[in-house]
């Protein structure tokens, strides 16, 4: 496709380099030889394995990001995003092509394993942080820090079953927010967490790429691609169909998804006419109902006294 | 859902001290859950050699009758040994498949996963010998100075054929998930063929090979050697001591050549 596009940023600076890289996973048994089939047909199963449930995850993708960008994936679910970012963080080797690191990868992977339940925050965060290729001193020296940034200072020594969901992503984020990374891998996680810890951890990310730190985010929350990073780009069906500013590919990202999609583009059209129908009858309503009401003007003059001006009628609350 | 990070620079830039703080904690987790919450902990891993010696001694030396001396302490001689083996091999085969999503998210030295079970296993033999010596005095078995050579090199042995088949097994068992039933079956199998319930010496004329084949075989005879008759070990242990090389390098190559698919496959 547009391999123009796909080979942007060269230069010296690159800290991330993938060369026609391209990755193919077997699909039903994922490469396992069954017993039965390997045992009845020793080279069929082999042969087969390979050639039939084939999936090319990544095709062909050659991309370069330069230090201190802040780069994001965006596509459809599985185009490939994630299984690229796994590529980049050396977790799984391309079948074909090449991936070059310069610097230390630090992974901020969502996932469902790593902390045990059974045993306390502090213990866990001591083990992710020797996971992550810290030493133990290190990890001491950094707890505290760790501790407060997640805000988990009356729990760190309970057992991490006695957490809620939203605590043990606070945790997780707090451990890679003190790695000190080079390159940050990030995917997706900042979808879990409530809204005042995500921008918190909206903030560190982008403080840390304040600092020099590289990041690639894979997300579909268009909003943060476009007010964080500085590029990003597509991806379709394991290729990167376009790379550029980072509004120009949400937009296009969301023209596709429209026209791939018949019924997101009529859902779309629908949902919408009849909110307008619905916001413009409301609010009629709305409207006569206040007129009449000597308590709105009242209050309406208060709050322009206060706040000097503002939206005072939102329209769906006249619905009851 | 939580989330993980790591952070790792270009290959082989981890230090080693790293790696080993790793195992050590991964281990000290996996003894402390083990036994989380039961009553009398530890002591539980004593039970299985004792509750087979005990139950052994009476069918094979009470009632069938097998003419060995004190065979009670011959049998827990050979099965505090075994069962160190036995678990270490069992418990880590699944420790990359039951680890997958470590796998798929972390880039870390993956070999601790089955290694840090194995050395589990292997504290716990340590804190039982200890027992097992006090079984061998209170039986009128007196320390020897054959200890103190004998049981390090018979621990070191045992130590690097355990990594060994336990590195090989847990890598191949990823993707091929039978082996672990077949490894269950093949301990089963092991037990029997080692001389653990009788001594080499009573394998009929003709069966020999089995001794030479099994790298447990010396190893077992050996700890009975050095700690109940207080003589140094037969010259098959240095067979043995090939063999367990041997498996130390066939574990860890398989592991290396296969642990880059892991992640794809778990």
């Amino acid at each position: 496709m547009s391999s123009e596009a796909q080979a942007a940023a060269p230069g010296t600076d690159a800290v991330l380099s993938l060369l026609a890289v391209s990755k193919r996973y077997h699909l039903s048994e994922a490469g396992q030889w069954e017993l039965k089939t390997a045992l009845l047909h020793p080279i069929r199963s082999l042969r087969q394995g390979r050639s039939r449930n084939a999936l090319w995850a990544v095709r062909d993708v050659t991309l370069d990001v330069t230090r201190g960008e802040f780069f994001s994936i965006v596509g459809a679910n599985g185009s490939g995003k994630s299984t690229l970012l796994r590529l980049m963080a050396g977790l799984s080797r391309p079948t074909k092509g090449s991936v070059r690191v310069a610097g230390r990868i630090s992974t901020l992977l969502e996932l469902g394993s790593g902390f045990h339940p059974q045993v306390s925050g502090r213990e866990n965060a001591l083990v992710n942080g020797l996971l992550c290729g810290m030493t133990r001193a290190q990890v001491e020296a950094l707890l505290p820090a760790i501790v407060e940034f997640a805000g988990l200072q009356e729990f760190i020594d309970q057992p991490m079953r006695t957490y809620s969901s939203g605590m043990y992503v606070r945790l997780g984020f707090a451990i890679a927010a003190f790695m000190d990374p080079e390159v940050l891998l990030v995917d997706e996680v900042l979808a879990v967490g409530d809204a005042g810890f995500q921008e918190k951890c909206y903030d560190h990310i982008a403080s840390l790429q304040a600092q020099g730190v590289t990041i690639v985010m894979v997300t579909h929350d268009l909003g943060a691609v476009e007010r964080f990073s500085s590029r990003a780009a597509l991806m379709e069906r394991g290729r990167i169909v376009a790379t550029g500013a980072p509004a120009a590919i949400t937009a296009r990202h969301l023209e596709r998804l429209v026209e791939t999609s018949p019924e997101i583009h009529r859902a779309l059209d629908e949902q919408l006419e009849e909110r307008i129908a619905a916001s413009s009858e409301d609010r009629r309503k709305f409207e006569e109902q206040l007129e009449g009401n000597p308590e709105f003007h009242r209050l309406l003059a208060e709050k322009v006294a206060r706040e000097g001006g503002g939206e005072a009628t939102p329209g769906g609350e006249a619905r009851s | 859902m939580t989330l993980h990070a790591a952070t790792f620079g270009p290959r082989g830039s981890r230090s080693a001290r790293n790696g080993l703080e790793l195992l050590a904690a991964l281990t000290s987790r996996e003894l402390r859950l083990r036994y989380q919450g039961s009553v009398f902990g530890w002591a539980w891993s004593l039970a299985r050699p004792l509750a087979l010696g005990v139950i052994l001694s009476f069918a094979l030396g009470k009632v069938i009758g097998t003419g060995i001396d004190d065979y009670s302490v011959f049998l827990l001689v050979g099965l505090f040994p075994w069962f160190w083996f036995q678990s270490a091999v069992q418990m880590s085969s699944t420790t990359f498949v039951g680890n997958g999503g470590l796998l798929k998210k972390v880039r870390f030295p993956r070999a601790v996963l089955p290694l840090s079970v194995v050395l589990g296993n292997t504290l716990q033999f340590v804190l039982a010998l200890p027992v097992l010596a006090g079984f061998l005095i209170f039986s009128g078995h007196e320390p020897r100075w054959v200890w103190l050579p004998g049981v390090p090199l018979l621990f070191v042995l045992q130590l690097a054929l355990s990594c060994g088949v336990a590195l090989f097994v847990a890598s191949i068992t990823v993707f091929f998930r039978d082996l672990e039933h077949i490894v269950e079956v093949l301990l089963n199998l092991l037990f029997y063929i080692t001389p653990i319930i009788y001594d080499a010496g009573r394998i009929p004329a003709g069966y020999g090979w089995i001794t030479w084949a099994n790298p447990l075989a010396p190893i077992a005879e050996g700890w009975r050697d050095v700690l109940m008759f207080g003589q140094w070990p037969g010259v098959e242990l240095w067979a043995s001591g090939g063999l367990a090389a041997f498996a130390l390098a066939l574990g860890w190559f398989s592991f290396r050549r296969l642990e880059d698919s892991f992640a794809d496959v778990v």
